[in-house]
Order: structure tokens, then sequence, then C-alpha cells
């Protein structure tokens, strides 16, 4: 069953990874228009405000996913990451829950700002709050990956 | 979901949140070696996770703070604190938790 819910966890980090990171790259202004468009320039020429929603649920389901596998990495992982006395693992861990914690505290002023009508005076709220959360995912995604296959990882 | 206190909440929520963890002042604490809820620290029953009282904390302490700030002063709230407080809050964590790698 954990196993089931850590890649089901894992799917739905990578949604919201995909989800998270069109939105960054589309607040980040509208591509050139001279030349020829790049995968770049396609990648971030979304409707951003379609992606809110989307995120905001996806934020919210793959943290209570990870809530409910904390339990199993509080038992058998934290405890055989002290043992191989790696701080830093267990360091990069505490930052992914803080972060998860402080992300979801700032989804409900996200998602306002991100209601339509977009307002012109939120535009610089709106981009910085969604280049945060896309750090909080990316930093989250990247710790999960590595604790995961930590042991495959070692020398 | 039109109401401008959403932006307190936010606010306040990471704010509240570093200092839950800071002061270990978790609304709960869950043992799940013995899969036992408790209000108040319990010793004798294995490892302890705090991380959901502290959001439980924060949640209902952001929450409160929010209902008691009137509607207007809320809309008058300059929207740029939305993003400055969450990000000074994230840099004094990752300063905080600069121990792990020391």
């Amino acid at each position: 069953m954990i196993v089931v819910l850590l890649i089901v966890h894992g799917l739905l980090a990578v949604a919201l990874l995909g989800a998270i990171t069109h939105q960054a790259l589309s607040v980040l202004g509208a591509p050139s228009a001279k030349g020829r468009w790049t995968f770049v320039d396609r990648f971030r020429s979304v409707n951003g405000a379609a992606y809110a929603t989307p995120i905001v649920v996806l934020f919210a389901v793959t943290a209570l996913g990870g809530a409910l596998l904390y339990p199993q990495y509080r038992i058998d992982v934290r405890p055989a990451l002290e043992d191989m006395q790696n701080s830093a693992a267990n360091g990069v861990f505490e930052i992914k829950e803080h972060l998860v914690a402080i992300g979801l505290g700032l989804l409900p002023v996200y998602w306002f700002f991100w209601r339509q009508p977009l307002a012109a005076d939120t535009a610089a709220p709106r981009r910085y709050l969604t280049w945060l959360l896309a750090f909080f995912v990316w930093w989250g995604f990247v710790v999960g990956h590595v604790l995961n296959n930590i042991r495959g990882l070692q020398p | 979901m039109n109401d401008p206190r959403l932006k307190i909440f936010s606010i306040v929520f990471g704010v509240i949140y570093v200092v839950a963890f800071y002061f270990d002042l978790a609304l709960f604490r869950y043992y799940p070696a013995a899969r036992e809820f408790h209000w108040l620290r319990t010793d004798g029953i294995g490892v302890v996770i705090l991380w959901y009282g502290w959001i439980a904390t924060s949640a209902l302490a952001s929450a409160a703070i929010a209902f008691a700030v009137p509607r207007t002063l809320a809309e008058r709230l300059w929207p740029g604190w939305a993003w400055i407080v969450p990000t000074a809050v994230v840099v004094a964590t990752l300063i905080y938790e600069r121990r792990w790698f020391v």
C-alpha cells in the first residue's frame, strides 16, 4: 500500500511540476515577436490563469500524499540517514517539509491573485508568488527523488 | 473566495508556522510507531511528528487573525506584502536550517 501511495505521490508531483513550471515561465512576459518561436517560447506562451486552480488542487493533494507517507519516512528512512550520519539529507528534507507547509499557507492568496479577470496592479505579487511556489515544488520534487533513491546514489 | 482577508491569512500563516516550529508550538503530536495522537509530549512511545501540529497551529491562528481583521483594512493592504513576507519567512527558515550542513 505504501509503495502505491509513493508512486501516486510521485506522479502527482510530476503533474504539479509541469503545471507550475509552465505558469512560472508564462509570467516572465510575452515571448519575443521577432524571429521564429523556440521551444522555450512555446513552453511559456500558455494561459497562466488556466493553471491556477489545477495547481492549487495538485499542490494540496500532493502535500496530503506526502503527509500520509511521512510516518513511514520518520520510522524507517530518517533513522537510517542518522545511522549513516547523513545530516545533510535530513536537512534538505526538513527544509522540504517547511516549504510545503509555507506553500500550503500561500495557496489562498496565490489563488486570490490569479482569479479572473486578472488585475493589472497585482501582476507583480502574482508573478512572485508563482515563482515562490515553483521554487517550493522544484525543491520538494528533487529532494523527494534524491531521498527515495539515496541508497543507490551513495558510493 | 473573493474575500481580501485571504491575503491576511497567507501573510500571517508563514510567520506563525516559523514561530510554531521554532518554539515547538504544535497543536498536537503524532507518534507514528504507536499510531497515536497526543495533545502533549508523551515519552516512551517512539519518535514524534510535530509537522502536522505546526500546520494545524498556523492554520487555526491565521484563520482567527484573518477573520478578526476588518474587510476594508484587508482591501487596502498593499498587495506586495503577500510575497515579501513569505519570501522573508523562507529566507529566515533557510538560514535557520543551515545547522544541518555545518
